[in-house]
């Protein structure tokens, strides 16, 4: 019974962390780019304008803000063949005109709607993989949730970030009880354990204190 | 054919060369070595990941149950040896025995008013120095554990979009190197595990296919999606 319990943790911990490497890889490798805030340019970005008129926009679009104003320009977006995670739609009153950022891992576009002709300026700038890592590493993030994850892909995104921390914290917990197992290994381990828990917890006590 | 997770036996380098069965020793040994010095560590960035992507979940409030306080002190005006915003900003602190990761978030259009903030880990200060009336007023926001944990994730000294914020604490350093640190042992960590289940052949097919299944499904996000849209 015991032998079949440890067989079965154990090929679940290769299953499950093979399924997850390559999560684990976008986050880790995304991880250097975060925190030296660099971007390696392995090919030169692109940008690309163009002109898209009689777009079907909401009557009632002043009235309109956050959520059901992102939902009420979909239609727009489609009609000008723009997809993505839409962002903070800012509507600047004065000039009568909609500044829409929307986003695929790896391309940024903005769609700057003029409400009185119906015509939209889009510029699409292809940002390349690297700036891909870091837009899914940041998704969906910790702000303006009432907007975030409206493209489907998006909140497929999330739940794949959030199969990634629970097979992550399933691995851990099933990597200490394969080692545990391996009794000539207990000693090291725990030298290993105290080391890592001591640079842990002295680092966010300094930091935090 | 050892599974990944047992000992090796002591006659196993005869069968082999000496050196794939050490290479297969050591990289199963710092396999787990990696992963126990690294779980805390690896618990907290997962932990706190999951937080920050569901910032509906009430009971991780931290921003709107922080406390806070405001103070004003007297101070000496920076010298001319306190060189620049961030000399000025040091000998202010000093003079308020804060110490943190400095961020600068306005122009300064006045010499004589001063505001900047200093963050670390679970208390924000907010300062506004003024030169002319030599006072300064701090406005001081402490979270709670959950708003610590969520600025570990994030505490880099850096933005991607702001260049004028650059580390300017030695702990915020050290921190971030610790994330570094962290990143490379997963990936040692991931590679690592490869090579293990590679050396399983009775597993390599469903292993395979999983690999496969999770590269495909994490492609279609890193690169796929801008293939079809």
């Amino acid at each position: 019974m015991r032998g079949r319990f440890y067989r079965l943790i154990r090929d679940l911990h290769l299953y499950f962390g093979l399924f997850i490497s390559p999560f684990v890889l976008v986050f880790a490798i995304s991880v250097f780019f975060l925190v030296h805030s660099w971007l390696p340019r392995i090919a030169s970005e692109t940008s690309t304008t163009r002109i898209v008129s009689a777009l079907p926009l909401p009557g009632d679009l002043q009235t309109l803000s956050g959520r059901p104003l992102i939902d009420a320009l979909k239609p727009a977006l489609e009609k000008a063949d723009v997809r993505g995670e839409v962002g903070f739609v800012r509507h600047m009153v004065k000039e009568e005109k909609l500044i829409i950022p929307v986003t695929i891992p790896g391309r940024e576009t903005t769609v700057s709607i003029s409400i009185a002709s119906r015509e939209a300026t889009i510029v699409t700038r292809e940002t390349g993989l690297a700036h891909a890592l870091v837009t899914l590493h940041k998704s969906p993030g910790q702000h303006v949730p009432d907007i975030r994850m409206n493209w489907f892909y998006m909140r497929a995104w999330r739940w794949l970030a959030d199969a990634t921390v629970y097979l992550t914290l399933f691995a851990s917990v099933s990597g200490i009880y394969l080692w545990c197992a391996l009794r000539a290994e207990r000693s090291v381990g725990f030298i290993l354990l105290f080391a890592g828990a001591l640079s842990f917890f002295g680092m966010a006590y300094a930091l935090s204190h | 054919m050892p599974l990944a997770t047992e000992p090796t036996g002591p006659g196993e380098s005869l069968k082999g060369p000496r050196f794939r069965a050490g290479f297969r020793r050591w990289n199963r040994k710092l396999h787990f070595y990696a992963g126990l010095f690294l779980l805390f560590f690896m618990w907290l960035f997962a932990f706190s990941g999951l937080i920050l992507n569901h910032p509906t979940w009430s009971f991780a409030e931290s921003w709107n149950n922080r406390k806070e306080r405001n103070y004003e002190r007297e101070m000496t005006v920076p010298g001319p040896e306190a060189k620049g915003d961030l000399g000025q900003a040091r000998e202010i602190l000093r003079q308020l025995g804060i110490e943190g990761e400095i961020l600068w978030t306005t122009t300064r259009t006045d010499a004589n008013l001063f505001d900047f903030q200093v963050r670390r880990p679970g208390h924000f200060f907010f300062i506004k120095a003024d030169f002319a009336q030599k006072r300064v007023n701090v406005r001081q926001s402490d979270v709670n554990l959950w708003g610590v944990i969520k600025v570990l994730h994030t505490f880099t000294g850096v933005q991607m979009d702001d260049p004028r914020n650059s580390r300017d604490w030695a702990l915020t350093s050290v921190w971030a190197f610790s994330m570094d640190a962290v990143a490379a042992g997963l990936i040692f960590m991931v590679l690592s595990s490869l090579y293990m289940w590679f050396e399983l052949p009775q597993k390599r097919l469903l292993g395979a296919v999983i690999l496969g299944l999770g590269s495909l499904i994490c492609g279609l996000f890193c690169v796929g999606l801008r293939w079809l849209f």
